[in-house]
């Protein structure tokens, strides 16, 4: 495997053998790795030592299924500390066939100065001007490089949000029919590429696997268990593909738990309209997709196509935490507008969740009424033009908290939090509080514990336990390229053993169960470590104080996990 | 007595004539748990199904009385 380094400011792109230290690493594994053994930790995230590193999936490329995921990894200037953010496509298959293990960027291009990274399929990489793609939105931009170097290449790529170097500034990924729909969207890494001066990513696809494998027959075995695993689990194999992730939202919000009007309460009395039963509903009647294909070789799909009532595209695709974002947390409860404000999030290149956080502080200090659906879109205009007032909403909630000195900011290390209120699921609270990457649902979600009953979200007991169980299988999963959606298949018996035979037949390793954990703890305590070097210190690891102090309707609870059991969780 | 039911994710697929907004008008004893009900829609383990209560995830032998609605969720995990 090989790395791909790209010196912006000297404006030189070489391709090297993965040194010795990084072999067998991927993924989240890899970009954490490599950022705390070489990123000073006290850079300044938006200057030329930060590295940004993009890097498939140890099965990435690969013929395994849902392995298309990409981790994109940086110093975060939006936490201050460490980031990993990954996001499908079609971009990490093709260059784990092209066996490039990471590309590295380093230094920066002058101020003004715009580039595009061009790779073939042979592997030829180059630097390319970019002046003519300067403040384009996303699918403006897709469509234009898609039509010079042709339909079948993928794209990863930032929007006027990351050329303004916004903390809220997503990178983009094309999804398999070419639409910029699918986002790196947590931690700013689309202000890291803008600093960098890179608009772009352009991979032909199609490369032939140049990495063989090293039990190809062991390999195929496991292969197809998972995919037996995937079509008979009923999450994998029914509701995503008929729901997506928005069957989530009924649930979260029947449990109390839905962060309302800016986190508020913890039940939208509109979920209904705007529920993943209604949206498959209208979907439907529309003709539009409730089954879509987001990411290469995916047989999960658990994509859709939101088309407006004359059947014309508006925006793909529609998950649970966008519903929620700019939905829920605003008061907004039509999906026309949420689609609308989901498109934009993907178009302007920010993340929806921040954005739509950062829109909801904003009406929760009167800027604007919540239920607006208008403002909120004004709002996201603003954020596109660059407008002093623009610049603060994107720079995320605690931006938008200091404008208007209005402390309820849900936030923690200046990432807002999901689409569980940490008082109605405690244990997200203590993924969202102690996770190096800032509030973030991926790092550790508990909502399948919390609907199998197997854990009561209310109760401080077990919570810690699972979230650091949770952290560690998050952290270990996001090194191999695997979807974490498909994620819950593995349960089934045998399966997880298959998927570690998939990494000891791709890398000629004897891992175990064990050996597949301490990845994870290996990762963690890599991010943990760099984290402290950049002065992150326990205090950044709690909540925001309104969540201990002002209860949440229906259950009127507030988070009650200790702050010692909170600084307990990862002593390992 | 009377319940209506609504239910969520794929399990409306197995009910034709189920519409989304009425949900489904069920009569049940009035001594019937959360089981009882489940099993008089005919949804097993499989269906991997949970019932809210009160905001909380209802047990199967708790009782269904003084109800009149709730909803049958399937068993999703979090992206
Ligand atoms: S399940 Fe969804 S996110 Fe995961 S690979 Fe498939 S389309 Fe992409």
């Amino acid at each position: 495997m090989k790395f791909l380094k790209v010196d912006m400011s000297q404006k030189t792109v070489t391709l090297e053998d993965v040194k010795s230290d990084y072999a067998g690493l991927g993924g989240r594994g890899l970009t954490s790795t490599m950022i705390n053994a070489e990123v000073p930790a006290e850079c300044d995230p938006l200057g030329p030592d930060n590295k940004l590193i993009f890097a498939p999936g140890i099965l990435s490329g690969t013929s395994a299924v849902n392995t298309s995921r990409i981790s994109i990894g940086a110093k975060s200037p939006l936490t201050g500390g460490i980031k990993e953010s990954n996001v499908g496509g079609t971009v990490a298959t093709a260059l784990g066939r092209l066996g490039i293990a990471a590309i590295i960027v380093d230094g920066q291009a002058a101020a003004n100065e715009l580039f595009l990274l061009k790779i073939d399929r042979s592997g030829e990489a180059s630097l390319v001007p970019g002046d003519e793609y300067k403040g384009m939105r996303t699918y403006a931009l897709v469509e234009k490089l898609l039509s010079t170097y042709g339909e079948k290449n993928g794209v990863l790529c930032i929007g006027p949000a990351g050329e303004f170097q916004l903390g809220s500034a997503s990178i983009q990924a094309s999804d398999v029919d070419g639409r910029p729909c699918r986002a790196a969207g947590r931690g700013g890494m689309g202000a890291v590429m803008g600093a960098k001066g890179l608009k772009a990513i352009v991979v032909e696809l199609g490369a032939k696997n140049s990495e063989a494998l090293t039990d190809p027959e062991a390999f195929k075995t496991a292969s197809k268990a998972i995919v037996k695993a995937i079509k008979e689990n009923p999450f994998t194999g029914q509701i995503l593909p008929s729901a997506g992730t928005a069957a989530l939202l009924g649930m979260v919000n029947g449990l109390g738990a839905f962060p309302t009007r800016n986190a508020t309460a913890g039940q939208f009395e509109g979920a209904d309209n705007i529920s993943g039963e209604k949206l498959a509903e209208v979907i439907t009647e529309r003709g539009g997709k409730t089954t879509h294909v987001g990411c290469t070789q995916c047989i999960v799909k658990c994509s859709n196509e939101y088309v407006d009532k004359n059947g014309k595209f508006v925006t793909s695709s529609l998950e649970y935490e966008t519903l929620w974002s700019m939905g829920g947390m605003l008061g907004i409860d039509d999906l026309d507008a949420i689609a609308t404000l989901d498109f934009l999030a993907d178009d302007i290149g920010l993340d929806s969740i921040n954005a739509g956080v950062a829109l909801g502080v904003a009406m929760d200090a009167g800027h604007k009424k919540f239920g607006d659906s208008q403002a909120a879109i004004d709002m996201m205009e603003e954020i596109a033009k660059g407008s002093e007032f623009g610049k603060i909403l994107g720079n995320g909630p605690e931006a938008v908290g200091k404008h208007f000195n209005h402390h309820r900011v849900p936030a923690v290390k200046g990432q807002s939090i999901a689409a569980y209120d940490p008082r109605g699921m405690q244990g997200n609270g203590v993924t969202f509080a102690t996770s190096p990457m800032g509030a973030d649902h991926t790092a550790g979600n508990l909502v399948g514990e919390y609907l199998t009953g197997a854990l009561n979200p209310l109760e401080a007991e077990g919570q810690i336990e699972a979230s650091r169980n949770a952290q560690i299988a998050m952290a270990a999963l996001d090194c191999t390229g695997f979807c974490l959606l498909a994620e819950p298949a593995l349960a089934a018996p045998g399966a997880t053993e298959a998927f570690i035979e998939l990494l000891n037949a791709k890398l000629g390793t004897q891992m175990g169960i064990e050996d597949y954990t301490n990845m994870g703890i290996q990762t963690l305590k890599a991010e943990k470590e760099f984290n402290r070097k950049a002065g992150l210190t326990t205090k950044d690891d709690r909540l925001p104080k309104f969540f201990y102090e002002e209860a949440l309707s229906p259950h009127n609870k507030v988070f009650s996990i200790k702050d010692e059991d909170l600084d307990s969780i990862f002593d390992f | 007595m009377k319940i209506r039911v609504k239910l969520r994710g794929t399990l409306p697929h197995k009910f034709p004539e189920y519409d989304h907004q009425q949900g489904l008008d069920i009569d049940i004893a009035d001594e019937a748990s959360v089981q009882d009900l489940l099993n008089h829609l005919q949804l097993t383990d499989s269906d991997k199904c949970a019932i809210a209560i009160d905001g909380r995830i209802a047990k199967a032998e708790q009782k269904l009385k003084g109800l009149t609605s709730v909803n049958i969720f399937q068993i999703a995990h979090g992206g």
